[in-house]
């Protein structure tokens, strides 16, 4: 296992299976490991999200880095010094983005020049035009998800064009090729409704995981479109309700997972209400900045893959990042609701970039079911 | 080790086992956590978390440290830091 000392006892990644556990001094020191010290200053994350290109031709409507046929790709000696800093500075896992980390030639040589670094790798692929040299490539990775928000019609809703075939395709190949496939789930008004059909069919086709991604205005989805895309309040009140039933649906057939930015919709739902329990389970809210940031392909750090632009710090100097920074700032300071929110621990404050779009402020989600009741208790 | 099942709290007490996170996620854009073992009960969850325990037991023969901080920069662990 990789071990990562840290104030409290150490993070540790097993090498068997593929789970990352916080271990109390105590448990360490039953390891037979001595304590170890801990570098002054901010931690790193504990997981990076690298694009390994700004290129893609699919013309997502809402691609949320507005990705484009003709983008920057950086080297494979850039990638490759990328994945050596954040492997020095203990970052576990990294997940190869883009664009579409498959318009690279040379994807095989870039994961395995990541796994050399001792770092477990994952990416995230559209699937639209896999050949058989990236299915190669992307069997090397510890997992793979691809991009599937519905059949037909759905997918193409939200999309912007009718695309589902090669996604599909795609989860099926992976999976005959042993990959542990997982598929990407966008959750707009229009998608929601047809959630579980969506769900069952990527499962027969070999999917192993569901993600489940609230729909972000970043990119080409910061427009007024982002209003009439994004769920109901309707649809967020009953939403734990859904994911409940969701996974009860599977009864293990497959994993349910929420993207930090679907925390706080869920915290109206019981099982999504205590902060001590969502913690112990590794359930994470926005962890833009601390626990997770993101490498643009010019090679600037930003919180997350929705923030910040190229004028982000190069990662080797992320330490004195302002757009980290401000998120970790905010974090230990949080405005009301958040500040007195039960669940902040947890939940830290929702989702930035919906804030940012709607209120022009980094602060609470506008759209979180507790921000609104307090808002409308304040007036 | 027990074989009486027992709540997550008690086994995260006795194993020094303060988080366990299933992953990792092959999401690219935001961090995705699985949420299956928030609809179990207490004492489900305290079997994964005692399955958990072992298996960091069975590794423990195998371990790498990784960021290690440079000699000049070091701190010393705290026993009363909060945990993650």
């Amino acid at each position: 296992m990789r071990l990562r000392h840290e104030e409290w006892g150490a993070w540790a990644m097993l090498d068997a299976e593929p789970v990352l556990v916080a271990l109390h001094h105590d448990a360490v020191r039953a390891l037979g490991i001595s304590p170890g010290a801990v570098a002054p200053g901010p931690r790193p994350p504990l997981e990076a999200h690298v694009a390994v290109t700004e290129r893609c031709g699919a013309g997502c409507v809402g691609c949320y880095v507005d990705a484009q046929p003709d983008g920057h790709e950086p080297t494979l000696a850039e990638l490759d010094a990328r994945f050596a800093e954040l492997a020095r500075l203990g970052v576990f896992v990294v997940a190869l983005g883009g664009g579409e980390p498959t318009t690279r030639r040379d994807l095989g040589d870039v994961v395995r020049a990541a796994k050399r670094h001792g770092l477990s790798v994952v990416a995230t692929t559209s699937g639209l035009g896999l050949r058989d040299e990236h299915i190669t490539a992307l069997s090397e990775l510890t997992a793979v998800n691809v991009s599937y928000d519905g059949s037909g019609d759905t997918y193409a809703d939200v999309r912007g064009f009718r695309g589902s075939s090669g996604a599909e395709s795609a989860i099926t190949r992976l999976t005959a090729a042993g990959v542990h496939v997982g598929v990407n789930v966008v959750l707009t008004r229009q998608s929601l409704p047809q959630l579980e059909t969506t769900v069952l069919r990527a499962i027969e086709l070999g999917a192993r995981e569901v993600q489940l991604l609230r729909y972000k205005p970043s990119g080409r989805a910061r427009s007024l479109d982002y209003l009439t895309r994004r769920l109901t309040p309707e649809q967020v009140a009953a939403l734990g309700v859904d994911v409940e039933a969701l996974v009860s649906r599977l009864a293990g057939r497959a994993r349910v997972r929420i993207d930090c930015a679907l925390l706080p919709l869920l915290s109206l739902h019981p099982a999504f209400s205590d902060a001590d329990a969502l913690k112990k389970h590794g359930v994470m809210g926005c962890e833009a900045g601390e626990n997770l940031w993101a490498v643009r392909a010019r090679g600037s750090v930003a919180p997350c893959s929705f923030t910040g632009s190229d004028e982000g710090n190069a990662l080797t100097e992320a330490a004195s990042d302002t757009g980290l920074s401000a998120f970790r700032a905010w974090n230990s300071a949080p405005d009301e609701p958040c500040a007195s929110c039960t669940l902040f621990r947890a939940c830290k404050g929702g989702c930035k970039v919906v804030s940012s779009f709607l209120s022009d402020a980094h602060g609470p989600d506008p759209e979180c079911p507790r921000v609104r009741a307090h808002a409308g208790r304040v007036g | 080790m027990s074989e009486t099942p027992r709540k997550v709290d008690a086994v995260c007490n006795e194993h020094g086992v303060l988080v366990v996170r299933e992953g990792p996620s092959a999401n690219c854009s935001s961090i995705g956590s699985v949420v299956d073992t928030l609809f179990i009960t207490s004492v489900v969850g305290g079997a994964l978390f005692v399955a958990v325990a072992a298996a960091v037991q069975r590794e423990r023969d195998k371990v790498t440290v990784v960021g290690a901080p440079k000699a000049d920069d070091e701190k010393e662990e705290a026993d009363d830091a909060p945990p993650p």
